[in-house]
């Protein structure tokens, strides 16, 4: 399930202050003390452009008056570099120009304060931002996540798959995926009702998300149907971790219908170290869905695992 | 936006937060009007635009609204004298009056230590 602290609302956000001027960040330092942010600086653009791509901070005070690398210099750069296009950037200047302010906006500014700043004013501008930009980043994530289940959706799903196949392609890294179907998940809207099934989709995500690493990508695919991404990770390491799901799955007892229990069919296909990959993403889903179909036909509550050239993943009894 | 209200800067020395922006204010300000005065015997303009830049958008937020108009003053006869020939000497009483002022109020500080 996704992460709440990822969305920034609770905890302390990370504010970034390049200005050229001592003096401005030792004002700040103890103005911004009430606040509850954490201030951190560099004092001139490009440092401060670094700064920002290492610590990703929530908010940047971007001075323009500096040398060598200027206020607007590093906005342009900020914005160009896909880490730090996202980070609302308030300018500051010593300067009441229209046209700088214009500038400023023109190149993604979020908002102008000209110095010598009444640091009240400075302060709500500085939270309203914050706010805006932690909603922003909220509405995106909320896209991307199922409602039902609280896991991401297919549409996330589809784009992450694609990067991560990619990358453990680049890297001749391992790579396995898992697609899972609860058992005869229909009788149990036919039998106790569709909020009862909401309750059983939405408890069994919870159990994949509990069970999954850190690492792991836990999406819902369709209907009854969830498929996890599980990056760096062997077919076999794989089997081993979903084979825990199925368990804790078929061992919870469910308030609505204590006497039907609900088990899952999961297929897996996946890569392991070095053993390369000569298929598509399409291709793999394809297999993960073989690999189901043969879980569900040699009959259900099972994990069914092969490499992406089709040869099972035969684990010592383990099921 | 409109000009500074030089109230809406005054600081209470009462204050600790404010009393510890103030020090810290006054005791770089020694330092400032040394590479200011050094900045104008040079007659590094660029050094002494940057400079007055500096005070004028710092020194408010410190309590000292005074020395932020006259570098602003400074800064601004600067910028005069890139465009057009006005007489350095503008530049040079500015500069008296900007580092007479800080003065004043360093010797303020040492003399109520």
């Amino acid at each position: 399930m996704v992460d709440p602290q990822d969305l920034q609302l609770e905890s302390t956000p990370v504010v970034l202050l390049v200005d050229d001027s001592q003096f401005v960040h030792r004002l700040l330092d103890a103005r911004m003390r009430s606040e509850s942010i954490s201030l951190i600086g560099a004092f001139d653009g490009k440092s401060g452009f670094e700064r920002a791509v290492e610590d990703s901070p929530a908010l940047i005070l971007l001075d323009l008056d500096m040398p060598i690398m200027d206020g607007f210099e590093t906005l342009r750069a900020l914005k160009e570099e896909p880490k730090t296009k996202d980070i609302p950037v308030i300018v500051l200047s010593g300067m009441d120009s229209s046209q700088d302010k214009v500038t400023a906006f023109d190149l993604g500014a979020v908002d102008f304060v000209t110095k010598p700043f009444e640091l009240t004013e400075l302060r709500a501008r500085l939270r309203s931002s914050l706010k805006m930009s932690a909603l922003l980043k909220m509405l995106a994530q909320k896209a991307q996540i199922d409602g039902l289940s609280g896991l991401y959706n297919r549409s996330f799903f589809d784009d992450r798959f694609t990067e991560e196949y990619d990358r453990a392609i680049r890297h001749n890294h391992p790579i396995s995926i898992a697609l899972m179907d609860l058992d005869h998940f229909k009788s149990i809207n036919d039998t106790f009702g569709h909020p009862a099934g909401d309750i059983v989709i939405s408890g069994v995500s919870q159990i994949a998300a509990q069970e999954c690493r850190s690492s792991d990508i836990a999406c819902r695919y369709g209907g009854e149907e969830y498929v996890l991404i599980m990056p760096e990770t062997s077919p076999a390491d794989a089997y081993t971790l979903c084979q825990r799901i199925r368990e804790r799955c078929e061992a919870t007892t469910w308030s609505q219908h204590p006497g039907r229990n609900v088990t899952l069919s999961i297929g897996i296909v996946g890569a392991a170290e070095g053993a390369g990959i000569q298929c598509t993403p399409a291709a793999m889903i394809e297999l993960a869905d073989r690999n189901l179909y043969d879980a569900k036909k040699s009959g259900r509550n099972m994990v069914r695992a092969s490499d992406v050239n089709g040869a099972p993943i035969n684990i010592a009894k383990a099921s | 936006m409109s000009a500074p209200d030089p109230n809406a800067f005054s600081l209470d020395i009462n204050d600790p937060e404010d009393a510890e922006l103030i020090e810290y204010f006054l005791g770089e300000l020694p330092d400032r009007v040394d590479a200011i005065n050094q900045a104008s015997s040079s007659d590094d303009v660029d050094q002494l635009g940057r400079l007055a830049h500096q005070l004028k958008g710092a020194a408010p937020g410190f309590g000292f609204p005074a020395i932020g108009s006259a570098a602003a003053k400074l800064e601004g006869s600067i910028r005069e004298l890139d465009q057009s020939t006005e007489d350095i000497n503008i530049v040079r009483a500015e500069v008296e009056n900007l580092v007479l002022l800080c003065q004043s109020y360093i010797s303020q500080t040492k003399s109520s230590h």
